[in-house]
């Protein structure tokens, strides 16, 4: 009897011990929620008193970018163990800028769902790794999207030798795609749209989608352009290399890409996206990183505006709390948007991209840089 | 006698404490709930399961599931699926598993062994891995037919002849129930014949023949009321037809394997658990090696081995959710679009568990069932 007693109480021990860690748990949480709170408050401090960031990169003189390293062409990890690509020569350019050094960047590769909790935490200053600017992400990430520096789309790829020439032709195809957030959804809109019948076979992972499409199992391959750029251009020998893939000319959705910094941070946001349109705006211009030096001696007042040369006595500041020749520097540091362009993606690289929505607007593109002045 | 105070009266402190205990576990449970919803909503993370009636905005290949029908219908089409696979797939595994397991008792050596290779290279290879193999290394090497015969095995669909039903099959059905009360009544009275005078009934001959005789006579005066349609190649694919997608043919292919492997070793330990004297008991009465297995050995080891089996079941429901390694859109896939789609993650895969648990109470539900039909009645 006295052991059967021991053991009822031992059991209304453990709920109690239940009801106690219950109740500690609750504290705990609320505490939790209160240091965020507390923490997202700090994080926006420095916004309000302008500049923080901005002195904070200066001060510690390195740079620390989020980037992508599995995506051919816009931010991937050599044999050589080093950075290179698009996104790459952007935070080489953002250092440039603020820094004077291309070197000073440490990357971080992100995943897709770490990029926005370690931009918000302040694991990194910047984020540029192929990330749509959309309403939500801007609305709901405590994110700000600066100047997009690529305008990419959903597009289609099929077989070198297929008859396949746009979607009309797929009419009644299974088109394979990696699941992810806005793919299946922009497939089915555009075949929708044109009235057209498709089976979709939205795969998890890269690998099994790969052996599916090589064999045949599907007429076509869905995704971002660049991706299926970077994929084509890694397309195995054995298969027959690049030269067996065709991308078809058409472009089924919008996804503008480009950097992005926490929100709050002002002074910062602000340079890094007069850096991006320094690139643009010295294409433009025709300034090259070849030909920067001569271009420091140009009649053009613009150009000498732009480049920080004395004009009229004094170098133009328009108070972005960035060297003067911040400009001068990122070019000669990486060169103009459309060399970083070419030397990553463009049609001589591996992954061919035309310019497309890319060029300048004076070329018809969609890249329009603010004026300098 | 008197009764001690309350405090230390043991009847009282029992009640007490259990009631503690239970008020402990309730204050538990509503406190995570409660926390739960209220830090998502904090959030701003919906709770509501609204979004089931949100469109879906995706398609689901294999089905005429339309883009506009809602995320609810979506799982509901996803939850058809699992269905199938799993209906098919423990029948053939069952099958494919008793042949086995009597296969790895078997006195020929070959037999024997071969089984027993079978047994062991797929139990102990993860289910997965199996997966992977007939999905990426078999089928999808299949050739991409091009002229669709009566069966289609490529890498594009599985296909066989369907029956089709045209007018008259009402007529036939007549018939066919007139040929089987015919067929019934021959086999009682062969039997009784047998009995009566021990001339051989042969009433399975009897009653198979009469049936068929009635059955062509039907088919043909009721106008030939059942057609075949054979699979069609179209531009991309095929139709008509009994289809299968080779994700479908991969993971059933994989799981029947797989399972059929584990149901193996139950029936072989079943088998052996019959008492062995029922074995020489059937021996002693004359009866071949086959009718000691069909009506001694079998019946009784059935009876063992419906509680593991039950489970085996249970486990190959579970595994079909690894379709989404090759894009099966079963219902687990069908809600991870779905969550891709903005559909709350929280909310989803409570209602996937909730599923899955649904299938697996109903199996046990039926088997324990079975399971009390079968047990022996006056035993304790």
């Amino acid at each position: 009897m006295r052991s059967t007693l021991i053991r009822q109480l031992a059991i209304a021990l453990i709920g109690v011990v239940f009801v106690a860690s219950g109740c500690n748990l609750g504290g705990d949480d609320d505490d939790d929620g209160g240091e965020a709170g507390g923490e997202t408050q700090t994080q926006t401090q420095p916004g309000q008193t302008g500049g923080d960031l901005l002195q904070t990169v200066t001060s510690r003189g390195r740079l620390i970018c989020g980037v992508n390293d599995a995506v051919p062409g816009f931010g991937f990890v050599t044999e050589g163990g080093d950075f290179e690509g698009f996104d790459i020569d952007y935070c080489r350019a953002v250092a440039a800028g603020i820094l004077g050094d291309p070197e000073a960047v440490d990357f971080r590769p992100l995943t897709a769902e770490q990029r926005f909790t370690a931009l918000q935490a302040g694991e990194v200053d910047v984020l540029i790794r192929n990330t749509t600017w959309t309403s939500s992400r801007d609305g709901s990430e405590g994110a700000r999207f600066l100047t997009t520096t690529f305008y990419d789309g959903q597009g289609m790829m099929v077989q070198a030798d297929s008859e396949f020439q746009e979607l009309e032709d797929l009419d009644g195809a299974t088109i394979c795609v990696l699941s992810g957030t806005t793919t299946e959804l922009n497939l089915a809109a555009q075949f929708e749209a044109r009235n057209l019948d498709f089976e979709p076979l939205s795969f998890e992972d890269n690998d099994p989608l790969q052996q599916a499409f090589q064999q045949g199992r599907c007429e076509a391959w869905s995704s971002d352009l660049s991706q299926l750029a970077g994929i084509r251009s890694n397309w195995p020998d054995g298969e027959g290399g690049p030269e067996a893939l065709r991308i078809l000319d058409v472009t089924m959705s919008k996804e503008p890409l480009g950097p992005v910094v926490a929100d709050g941070q002002e002074d910062f946001a602000d340079a890094v996206n007069w850096i991006v349109i320094a690139t643009i705006q010295a294409e433009e211009f025709g300034i090259t990183s070849e030909n920067i030096d001569e271009q420091l001696n140009s009649e053009d007042p613009e150009v000498q505006r732009f480049l920080g040369q004395p004009v009229e006595g004094e170098p133009f500041d328009p108070g972005l709390n960035l060297d003067a020749e911040f400009a001068a520097n990122v070019v000669r540091a990486v060169g103009n948007y459309g060399e970083i362009f070419e030397r990553n993606v463009g049609p001589d690289t591996g992954l061919g991209l035309e310019r497309g929505l890319n060029a300048l607007w004076t070329e018809g593109g969609l890249h329009y840089p603010p004026p300098y002045r | 006698m008197s009764r001690p105070a309350p405090w230390r009266d043991v009847r009282v402190l029992r009640i007490a404490f259990q009631a503690a205990f239970l008020v402990a576990v309730v204050a538990f449970v509503l406190w995570i709930v409660d926390n739960t919803v209220g830090n998502l909503e904090r959030r701003g993370i919906r709770t509501s399961f609204d979004f089931l009636d949100q469109p879906a905005g995706f398609r689901i290949p294999g089905s005429d599931f339309r883009t506009s029908q809602s995320i609810g219908d979506a799982i509901l089409v996803g939850v058809e699926t699992t269905m199938k696979v799993s209906a098919i797939g423990i029948v053939l595994a069952f099958l494919l598993g008793v042949f086995v397991g009597v296969a790895r008792l078997s006195p020929n050596w070959l037999v024997r062994r071969a089984a027993a290779l079978y047994v062991e290279s797929l139990r102990n290879v993860p289910v997965l891995a199996i997966i992977f193999f007939w999905y990426l290394a078999v089928i999808l090497r299949l050739p991409t037919v091009e002229v669709a015969g009566l069966f289609v095995f490529s890498n594009r669909a599985f296909a066989v002849p369907d029956l089709t039903l045209e007018d008259g099959i009402e007529l036939f059905g007549i018939a066919a129930l007139v040929g089987l009360v015919a067929a019934a009544v021959v086999w009682r009275w062969r039997t009784r014949r047998f009995d009566a005078t021990g001339e051989p009934h042969h009433r399975v001959l009897w009653g198979a023949g009469l049936l068929a005789a009635v059955l062509t006579v039907g088919f043909f005066a009721a106008g030939r009321p059942i057609g075949l349609d054979t699979p069609e190649r179209l531009r991309f694919g095929f139709a008509g037809g009994l289809r299968m997608s080779p994700e479908f043919a991969g993971l059933l292919i994989a799981l029947v394997l797989y399972t059929a492997s584990h149901i193996a070793e139950v029936v072989r330990g079943s088998i052996l658990a019959v008492q062995k004297g029922q074995g020489e008991a059937a021996d002693a009465l004359g009866l071949s090696p086959f009718q000691r297995l069909r009506f001694v050995v079998l019946p009784q080891a059935f009876r063992i081995m419906i509680p593991p089996l039950a489970n085996h079941f249970l486990n190959l429901v579970k595994n079909s959710s690894l379709g989404v390694a090759i894009a099966l859109p079963e219902v687990t896939r069908v809600v991870r679009i779905a969550i891709s789609q903005r559909a709350p993650a929280p909310q989803s895969i409570v209602m996937l568990m909730g599923i899955y648990l649904v299938f697996s109470l109903s199996i046990a539900l039926v088997t324990n069932l079975v399971n009390r039909r079968l047990q022996l009645k006056g035993r304790t």
